[in-house]
């Protein structure tokens, strides 16, 4: 019995890191927090708003039950709101606009009628209150102790269909709901973030002779030309240092992945099947995944750069033709009905090259575009369900799901 | 109460300052906002495909570009092949005598076009193969290869919008195009 005990404990402590088990936990344990809303200057539809907004952010780091009542009261009052009295925490807040017309938000953080955390944030005009309320979920999980959630202010890029052969390339925060358009006019696709930083990407020009590879540096918005191809060109991936991009290039019409070195600007042919691999992404630095048809169907294999050999990596799912790898876990999209055109589902699924586990992440609709965020925390992606697209998010530790509903047509590719 | 401001997540996101957004935002100096904003990049259209625009030129061949486009009908296929139906042969056919005879002063641009369910990349890489299909059909009736150029547009360029399978099929679709 103890020994049987003992195997027990090592097979689950072996597998308690593991994201593609799912994990049902502390859903009720998880501690309660109400928002008040102290602000003195604003229309109440801001002020709504903003309040909508910090509830989405604190609901998505997970680690509170988020009471959604909006209540107001004064920034100065040392309690909190007799509603909220049986509230584990409250977050109170006061906006203000200052004469210069900046957005000032002060915060307090009450933990049973005690002040435990207090901050002002300041940005300079109204309509870019999202990053005020990011960064306040930011800190609020920072000084709960919980792992960061960084990739909170990272940026979104993605381009959109806005005509037939017309697109534009859109920054955006996480929830898409702050939006720039970068590149405008054109049929310019499949924006990359060339760094970790995010003040360069790469994108692809159609309009050009070829498809042509191009580099914009934000900060300058200086574009040079990188490499072109006949038919296809796609900057699939950027290494962790920027300096090897995964291509797709299609000489002679042939969709073959390829790597390219920034520096030398020299490429070599990663593949050489006869049909379509594109959608590489790097594993580690020296492998990669990737999507080919090489079984009649598209699927996941993987290999390693600069050696010929491939493996399959997904035994489930009857089309799977996209991924995105965070070390040693893929996740992709499959399509679920096995007629191509009835109610076609999509699903996000994860695996781990380290177990057999499949984990189903999403369960209804056409979900596409999952992208690992650079911790490998999150999972971003575009679900289209009830004629209704919304961009999501999936906190793998937390086994939850978040959507934020979209306004606009058809997201051509996406990166974050 | 230490009076902190945040301006690091508008520098980064906003005026694109590149200053990394690793550091904590709130740290950062208020000027940093200032930051100038880099302008949005207007992408230059180098090549027109040609349309209704050429009629301008009046010169004949030119006009007849277009007509000549209008007689060389799409090629369909199947959902998710790349390989040519036997009902598309025809077409072809046609099409490669039009090229060979009538519009032999041009050369062929074949557009692959896909449907809606694929994904990003890979549909650009079936659009391609399609296109590349068509491309092995002409220099097999013929035509010299080095005419034929090829692009892919994936699902970027439908002809139908609507939500049916009569009108998915009529986007998985090679388009000649002519160029002088």
């Amino acid at each position: 019995m103890k020994l049987f005990l003992s195997l027990l404990m090592l097979f689950s402590f072996s597998f308690a890191e593991d994201s593609t088990i799912e994990v049902i936990k502390r859903v009720d344990s998880l501690p309660s927090l109400a928002v008040e809303d102290s602000s003195i200057s604003y229309d109440d539809t801001f002020k709504k708003r903003f309040f909508k907004s910090l509830v989405a952010d604190m609901n998505v780091i997970s680690i509170f039950n988020v009471d959604r009542h909006y209540r107001e009261t004064h920034f100065n009052d040392t309690s909190v709101i007799v509603d909220n009295k049986d509230m584990k925490y409250v977050l109170r807040y006061k906006m203000f606009e200052d004469d210069n017309g900046a957005l000032n938000v002060g915060i307090k953080l009450f933990n049973e009628d005690e002040i435990v955390l207090s901050k002002n944030y300041k940005v300079s005009r109204k309509n870019i209150y999202m990053f005020v309320s990011h960064a306040i979920a930011f800190d609020v999980n920072e000084y709960m102790g919980e792992p960061s959630v960084e990739w909170m202010k990272r940026k979104v890029i993605f381009s959109r269909i806005v005509a037939p052969k017309k697109s534009e390339i859109v920054i955006a925060d996480y929830t898409l709901t702050y939006q720039h358009t970068i590149v405008n006019g054109g049929f310019n696709v499949f924006p990359k973030w060339a760094s970790r930083a995010q003040n360069s990407f790469y994108y692809t020009a159609l309009d050009t002779k070829t498809p042509t590879l191009k580099h914009v540096d934000i900060r300058t918005a200086k574009v040079k030309n990188i490499i072109s191809s006949d038919g296809m060109m796609v900057c699939s991936d950027v290494s962790d240092d920027g300096k090897t991009l995964l291509l797709t290039m299609a000489k002679d019409g042939q969709p073959d992945v390829y790597s390219y070195n920034v520096n030398t600007n020299k490429y070599s042919r990663e593949t050489r099947y006869n049909g379509i691999d594109v959608n590489a992404q790097f594993m580690s630095k020296n492998k990669i995944v990737f999507i080919s048809n090489r079984l009649g169907y598209p699927n996941v294999f993987s290999k390693k750069i600069g050696s010929s050999e491939v493996e399959q990596m997904i035994y489930y799912g009857k089309s799977n033709s996209s991924c995105s790898a965070h070390g040693e876990y893929i996740v992709y999209k499959a399509r679920e009905s096995s007629n191509a055109f009835s109610s076609n589902t999509f699903n996000l699924h994860l695996i781990s090259t380290k177990t057999d586990f499949i984990r189903r992440l999403t369960a209804t609709g056409v979900n596409e575009f999952p992208r690992f965020s650079k911790d490998g925390d999150a999972i971003i992606f575009i679900k289209n369900y009830m004629a209704q697209s919304s961009i999501g998010i999936i906190r793998l530790k937390h086994n939850k799901n978040y959507l934020f509903p979209l306004k606009y047509g058809r997201v051509q590719s996406m990166d974050w | 109460m230490k009076n902190l401001v945040l301006s690091g997540v508008v520098a980064t996101l906003l005026v694109f300052s590149g200053c990394s957004s690793k550091d904590p935002v709130v740290d950062a100096p208020a000027q940093e906002v200032e930051a100038p904003v880099a302008q949005e990049i207007q992408a230059v259209e180098t090549e027109t495909v040609s349309n209704e625009d050429s009629l301008v030129s009046s010169e004949t061949n030119e006009l007849s570009m277009g007509d000549l486009e209008a007689q060389m009908s799409s090629v369909y296929f199947d959902f998710d092949k790349f390989n040519i139906r036997s009902d598309m042969q025809d077409e072809i056919s046609t099409s490669a005598s039009i090229a060979k005879s009538t519009a032999s002063a041009f050369s062929v641009k074949l557009e692959g076009n896909c449907d809606e369910w694929g994904s990003d990349e890979y549909n650009f890489a079936l659009g391609l193969k399609r296109a590349n299909a068509v491309k092995k059909a002409l220099v097999a009736e013929g035509i010299d290869e080095s005419r034929v150029a090829m692009v892919s547009y994936g699902e970027s360029n439908p002809v139908c919008n609507e939500k049916t399978k009569d009108c998915w099929s009529k986007n998985r679709r090679v388009d000649f195009k002519l160029l002088p």
